[in-house]
């Protein structure tokens, strides 16, 4: 079940958990920009990777996450390497055609095509620890209400925001609970015999059945039985709401949004300038 | 198969604000042949005890032997063989309604013997077996789980855990939700298969079931054992510490002697044993 945990909000006391949910927002949408800014070349956009990876393990080591969820992310792209190598090493390139790795028979792989695949994948990990970050230091509730806060916009539009944000808070509620049946029917199933690791794929699948169609029916009888429960309190979509808890932009907001902000103004620069420090710096040493 | 915690203890999510010990340093000995009912508070570590049993659940630390398996906190001393062991020790959890899935309920039944190594024809005669024994006759074989009634899920749900014939059952509140009739037939049919050498161990709030059905009772209270001791002994003692309550027949019979009519307590375990204590009893002089 460790597994399903990552990523779950968790009560510490951290200047992360402190900042207001529309702030992190902002700066999760800036800070995975720049994870996936082009560079000028490949050390250029591994050194950025890395000036990333360092600041995602400060906010990891701030926010008192385990650096191990880190690596269950990078477990779970272990296909995609996979599937990232193949493609490239299938389309044909016409760049750094001289820069070949090895040859398989005559079919020469190319340096460029390993690097491209490790670049997204650095990519995707850094994205999905961003995102980590985000959801494990926000109370899912005052998640919603950032959301609403940047959907509060598209009201003059005719749409019913509220009704969106209480769909998703409904969403993210229900999170914890269908983790708890899950388990709960996982349980009662293995001591059927089921074996959720192990088996050929056919048994494998069997068992996933045996685990989905009833979790499948409990979150349906759920569902109705909350619409039922909303319905009996005087539940109306349209209502006008009043909010209990109010979210408030603090000092401590203003300083992360200039911060990372000035970070992502200098990766925009880097990458639209074709900026190479390490040519930069060549040169200087030359001279 | 007796049942062993040897020092036991179990820790939801340590190193995280989530941590709870759930149990404590538990010793129990759990008899063959003998029902054991387990009782105390909501969170008082019932469940997370039950799960140990079937190895869903590997303590932090200390051992669990079931018959010759051993579930330890160290993994190497851990036995191998889970399969041979679940099929030994059946668990009724809670509102086992919620783990049927097959399109039939024949089917359903004959998911847990054929996981066990059964053929498919065999599997099917242990399946259709077990719904005669639970009451469910021909005509429910081929419907579907979804169509039958609270009651009829309950019991094909409970089907399907005896049909791999387990030689201990565990029942986590087996009549939680059930009509009286539907809750008595359900404690009827688990009497017989304790009578035909199953161990049972009964999870329950339900003192009346306690006093009714259990040889002894394991008493818990914030993840540990507080207390051994046949029912008839625990229910003279104080219960609100552990905040149990008296069973109805008991309660009942404890006012007569308060009123002064003298009558076996022994016998006081159901609703014909207050009768015949009563008959029995005679006024004090």
């Amino acid at each position: 079940m460790a597994s399903l945990s990552l990523g779950r909000y968790v009560p510490y006391r951290s200047p992360v958990h402190f900042l207001d949910p529309r702030t992190k927002l902002f700066c999760l949408v800036l800070l995975i920009v720049t994870v996936f800014l082009g560079y000028a070349n490949y050390s250029t956009t591994f050194l950025m990777a890395g000036v990333s990876l360092v600041l995602v393990l400060a906010f990891f080591l701030m926010t008192r996450m385990r650096f191990t969820a880190l690596l269950k992310s990078l477990k779970s792209l272990w296909f995609m390497l996979i599937f990232l190598l193949l493609i490239y090493a299938i389309m044909p390139r016409s760049d750094n055609l001289d820069w070949v790795a090895f040859f398989i028979g005559n079919y020469p792989i190319y340096w460029a095509s390993i690097l491209d695949a490790l670049k997204i994948l650095v990519r995707l990990m850094l994205m999905i620890a961003l995102s980590l970050i985000l959801t494990a230091s926000t109370k899912p509730l005052d998640l919603t209400a950032g959301f609403e806060w940047y959907l509060s916009p598209i009201r003059w539009l005719g749409v019913n925001t509220a009704a969106w944000s209480m769909v998703l808070s409904l969403a993210l509620r229900f999170i914890p609970t269908i983790l708890v049946d899950v388990e709960r029917i996982m349980k009662a199933q293995s001591s059927r015999g089921v074996d959720f690791q192990r088996g050929k794929l056919s048994v494998r699948a069997r068992a996933l059945v045996s685990l989905i169609v009833p979790l499948v029916v409990s979150s349906l009888m759920r569902s109705d039985e909350l619409a039922d429960a909303m319905e009996g309190r005087g539940y109306d979509p349209r209502a006008k709401r009043t909010r209990y808890r109010k979210l408030a932009f603090h000092w401590g907001d203003l300083i992360a949004v200039l911060l990372v902000g000035a970070f992502f103004g200098m990766c925009v620069a880097m990458s639209v300038l074709s900026f190479d420090p390490f040519l930069e710096w060549f040169q200087v040493a030359v001279r | 198969m007796p049942i062993e915690f040897e020092k036991v203890s179990f820790v939801y999510e340590p190193k995280s604000p989530f941590r709870h010990d759930a149990l404590r340093d538990i010793e129990l000995l759990i008899e063959e042949g003998v029902t054991t009912a387990i009782v105390g508070k909501t969170g008082s570590g019932k469940s997370t005890l039950i799960q140990h049993m079937n190895a869903l659940l590997n303590p932090t630390s200390g051992r669990v032997k079931v018959g010759d398996f051993v579930n330890s906190s160290v993994k190497k001393e851990r036995s191998k063989d889970l399969f041979s062991l679940r099929k030994k020790v059946g668990m009724v959890f809670q509102f086992p309604e919620y783990q049927l899935f097959e399109d039939t309920v024949e089917k359903d039944v004959a998911f847990g013997p054929r996981n066990f190594g059964a053929s498919k024809e065999e599997a099917l005669k242990m399946a259709h077996e077990a719904l005669l024994r639970v009451g469910l006759d021909e005509s429910f074989f081929t419907r579907s789980p979804f169509q039958l009634s609270g009651g009829e899920k309950r019991k094909a749900a409970i089907a399907g855990v005896l049909a791999t014939k387990p030689s201990i059952l565990v029942l986590d509140e087996p009549t939680s939700g059930l009509d009286p009739a539907s809750a008595e037939e359900t404690m009827l049919l688990f009497e017989e298969i304790k009578k035909e050498g199953t161990t049972l161990i009964l999870v329950t709030h339900d003192m009346d079931l306690v006093l009714r059905h259990a040889d002894k009772v394991v008493v818990m209270d914030e993840g540990k054992v507080v207390k051994v001791l046949p029912p008839e002994e625990l229910f003279q003692t104080d219960l609100s510490d552990y905040s149990l309550d008296m069973p109805k027949v008991y309660a009942f019979a404890r006012k007569l002697q308060e009123r002064g009519w003298q009558l076996d307590m022994k016998d006081v375990r159901d609703v014909p044993g207050l009768a015949k204590a009563i008959k029995n009893g005679r006024r004090a002089s």
